[in-house]
C-alpha cells in the first residue's frame, strides 16, 4: 500500500521503545515508582529505562543510515497480533502512564482485600521484624506483627501507641471505631495487603472521612469488636497528615 | 464502576507491566544471546535423544536461562524454532521460570521457616514439566501445533539435527533485508533449511558487531511482539483484581480439595511473576493449606492469564489447551498428595 505509511511503521517501534525507557525513567525520578514496586526492584527499573532508550536510540540511528532495510522490516511479522499493533498498543499504554497519574491504593481496595479480617491477619515475615524499645515507635504493621506472635491483646495494655494511616469506616464496627491502616507490599501494587488497627474515638468517626491520612496518638485498650477481643488505640491526640511520598510499609 | 475503582484498575495494570517489562526485556535479551552467541546446533545436538531424557535436559536447562514466566516464551520460541526437540521445549517452557536459580533464591527467603516448600515446589515442577514434555513427545511433528509463522521458521524435518543457527539472516547481504523477506507470512514459500546453513556459517563468520546489529534487531521485533500480548494480559488480570471481589476467590474454599482450587484460580489470575510470587503466596501460607500453596507456586509459573497470551504467540489455542489440562490435572494431584499426607 502507500509507502509513506510503510515507511512510519520503524518510527512507531522507536516511539514505542522510548515511551516506555521514558515512562519508568519518570516514575523512578518523580518518586510515582514506590506506588507500584517495591523499592527493592528500582534499580531493575532503572537499568531497563535506560537499556530502552539505548535500544531506541540505536534503532532511530539504523533506519536513518539504512532506510530501505527498515521498511522492509517493519512489514515482516511473526504476529499473533495484526501488524503495527504491537506498537501501538505498547505506545498507547505509555503515553496513558506518561499522562494519568497512579494513585495509591485507598480504603475501597482495602476493604476488598479483607482489611476487615485484620485482626485475624497472620501474614508475617519473621525476618522483616522491626525491634524498638518504645511502643510508640512502633508501626501499625509492627503491631500487627507483634499481635500475631503473641496475639493476647491485654498483653498491651496500657502501652503507648503513636502510628500514621489512612482511615477505613468498616461497616461491621459501631460509629464510635475507625480502622487506621496501611498497605504492605512485597512485589508490586498486584500483590498489597492491608495491615490495620481500630482505633477508639471519643465521637463519631465521620468528622474523619475514609482514606484521610492521620497521626494517631493514644494508649493500647483491648476490646470487643465485631465479637472478637482484639487490641485498639484509644485515641487522645489525632492530626491530619498530608499523604507519605511512600504510603506504603515493607 | 467509579473512578476509584478504575484509577485501582490502572494502577495495578501498570504495576504488573512495569514489574513485567525488565523481565520481558531481559528474556528477549537472552533470546537474542542465544541465536547468536550461542551455537544452537551444538545445543542440539547435546541434548538426548531419548524423549524423556530430552525432557528432563530441558526441564533443567532453567539453570542457564534465568527467566521467568515473561521470559522464558521467546526463548522457547527461539528453540522450537532452531528445531530442537518437542520433549526439550516443552520441557523448558514449562519448567524454566521455576527451575532456576533466582525463583529458588526467592522462595528459599519468603519460605525460610518452611524449607520443605523450596524442594517440594522444584521438585513437582520438575516432574510436571519433565512428564508433559515427555508426553508432547508422542508428536513427532510439532508443527500442526503452532502457529503458522512459528511453524514456517522451524527447520525442515531432514533439517532438524542440523537446525539452523541465524532464523532471521538468511543470506549475507543485506542481512536486514532478508530478515523480513523471510518473516513474511503471506507468502506460502518454505524456507530452504540450507539457507539456515548458509545464514548460519555466513553469521558465524560475521564481526561481533554485525552480529550484535542483528541480535538488537532481533530483540526490537520480539519486544514489540510480546510487549502487546503482555499489555493486553495484565490489563485482564488487574480488571479482574479489582472488580472481581477477592472474596469471591478466597471464600471458595479452606477444604483438601477447595483451597487448591481456589489458589490455582488465584495463581493464573494474579499473573504474578515466578521471581516474587513466593513472597505474594507467604501472605497466604496461614489460611490456607500447605498443598494449595504449592499449588500456585506450581502452577501459577506455568500458566497465568499473562502467559496464556504468550504461549498463544507459538502454539494453536487447541495445544495450549493441552498444555493447560495437563499442568492442571498434575498440579492438582500433587498438592492434594501434600494436602492429605504431608500436612
Amino acid at each position: 500500500m502507500a509507502r509513506p505509511a510503510r515507511s512510519l511503521m520503524p518510527w512507531l517501534d522507536v516511539l514505542a521503545i522510548a515511551a516506555w525507557g521514558f515512562l519508568l525513567l519518570k516514575y523512578w525520578l518523580t518518586g510515582k515508582l514506590y506506588l507500584l514496586i517495591h523499592p527493592n526492584y528500582t534499580w531493575l527499573t532503572v537499568v531497563t529505562g535506560i537499556a530502552l532508550l539505548l535500544l531506541a536510540t540505536w534503532r532511530a540511528i539504523g533506519i536513518l543510515k539504512q532506510p530501505d532495510n527498515f521498511v522492509s522490516q517493519a512489514s515482516s511479522h511473526l504476529a499473533l497480533l495484526p501488524r503495527g499493533w504491537g506498537s501501538t498498543l505498547l505506545l498507547a499504554m505509555a503515553i496513558l502512564g506518561l499522562l494519568i497519574t497512579p494513585r495509591a491504593f485507598a480504603s475501597q481496595t482495602a476493604i476488598q482485600r479483607g482489611v476487615a479480617d485484620a485482626p485475624t491477619l497472620t501474614r508475617v515475615k519473621p525476618q522483616a521484624f522491626r525491634g524498638s524499645a518504645n511502643s510508640e515507635d512502633k508501626s501499625i504493621i509492627d503491631w500487627v506483627r507483634t499481635l500475631t506472635v503473641y496475639p493476647e491483646p491485654d498483653a498491651y495494655t496500657g502501652q503507648k501507641a503513636k502510628v500514621q494511616g489512612f482511615v477505613i469506616h468498616p461497616t461491621n464496627m459501631p460509629d464510635q471505631y475507625l480502622l487506621i491502616s496501611r498497605f504492605v507490599i512485597t512485589c508490586c501494587a498486584a500483590d498489597v495487603y492491608p495491615v490495620s488497627l481500630p482505633v477508639k474515638l471519643s465521637q463519631n468517626r465521620n468528622t474523619y472521612k475514609p482514606d484521610t491520612w492521620l497521626e494517631i496518638e493514644g494508649q493500647m485498650i483491648t476490646e470487643t469488636l465485631a465479637g472478637k477481643r482484639q487490641l485498639a488505640i484509644a485515641a487522645s491526640s489525632i492530626q491530619p497528615i498530608p499523604e507519605p511520598k511512600n504510603p506504603y510499609d515493607y | 464502576m467509579d473512578w476509584t475503582q478504575l484509577n485501582s484498575a490502572f494502577t495495578l495494570f501498570l504495576s504488573l507491566l512495569v514489574e513485567a517489562v525488565p523481565f520481558l526485556l531481559l528474556g528477549v535479551l537472552f533470546s537474542g544471546l542465544l541465536q547468536f552467541f550461542v551455537d544452537e546446533r551444538k545445543l542440539v545436538r547435546l541434548m538426548p535423544r531419548n524423549a524423556f531424557l530430552g525432557a528432563l535436559a530441558g526441564s533443567c536447562m532453567g539453570f542457564l536461562f534465568p527467566v521467568c514466566e515473561c521470559g522464558n516464551v521467546p526463548v522457547a520460541r527461539r528453540l522450537i524454532m532452531q528445531g530442537v526437540p518437542s520433549s526439550v521445549a516443552i520441557g523448558f517452557l514449562l519448567a524454566a521460570p521455576t527451575i532456576n536459580p533466582i525463583v529458588f533464591w526467592a522462595t528459599w527467603t519468603a519460605f525460610r521457616d518452611q524449607p520443605e516448600m523450596v524442594f517440594l515446589r522444584i521438585g513437582c515442577s520438575l516432574i510436571i514439566a519433565t512428564t508433559i514434555g515427555w508426553v508432547f513427545s508422542a508428536q513427532k511433528d510439532l508443527r500442526p501445533f503452532l502457529q503458522p509463522a512459528v511453524a514456517r521458521a522451524m527447520p525442515s524435518k531432514k533439517g532438524t539435527r542440523n537446525g539452523g543457527q541465524a532464523s532471521q539472516a538468511t543470506s549475507d547481504t543485506p542481512a536486514l533485508l532478508q530478515s523480513g523477506t523471510y518473516f513474511l507470512g503471506q507468502s506460502e514459500q518454505r524456507v530452504d533449511p540450507m539457507d539456515f546453513q548458509a545464514a548460519a556459517i555466513a553469521a558465524a563468520g560475521k564481526p561481533t558487531g554485525y552480529k550484535l546489529n542483528l541480535m538488537l534487531e532481533g530483540m526490537v521485533q520480539e519486544f514489540r511482539e510480546l510487549g502487546g500480548v503482555l499489555v493486553f494480559g495484565s490489563a485482564i488480570a488487574a480488571m479482574l483484581q479489582v472488580f472481581v471481589p477477592r472474596e469471591a476467590i478466597l471464600a471458595l474454599g479452606q477444604g483438601p480439595i477447595s483451597s487448591i482450587l481456589a489458589m490455582m484460580l488465584l495463581a493464573a489470575v494474579v499473573s504474578i511473576c515466578s521471581t516474587v510470587d513466593s513472597f505474594f503466596a507467604l501472605a497466604f501460607s496461614s489460611t490456607f493449606t500447605t498443598g494449595s500453596l504449592l499449588a500456585f507456586l506450581v502452577f501459577g509459573p506455568m500458566i497465568d492469564l499473562k502467559g496464556i497470551g504468550l504461549l498463544l504467540s507459538i502454539f494453536k489455542p487447541r495445544a495450549v489447551f493441552y498444555l493447560i489440562a495437563l499442568a492442571a490435572q498434575m498440579t492438582f494431584l500433587f498438592a492434594f498428595v501434600v494436602n492429605l499426607y504431608f500436612s
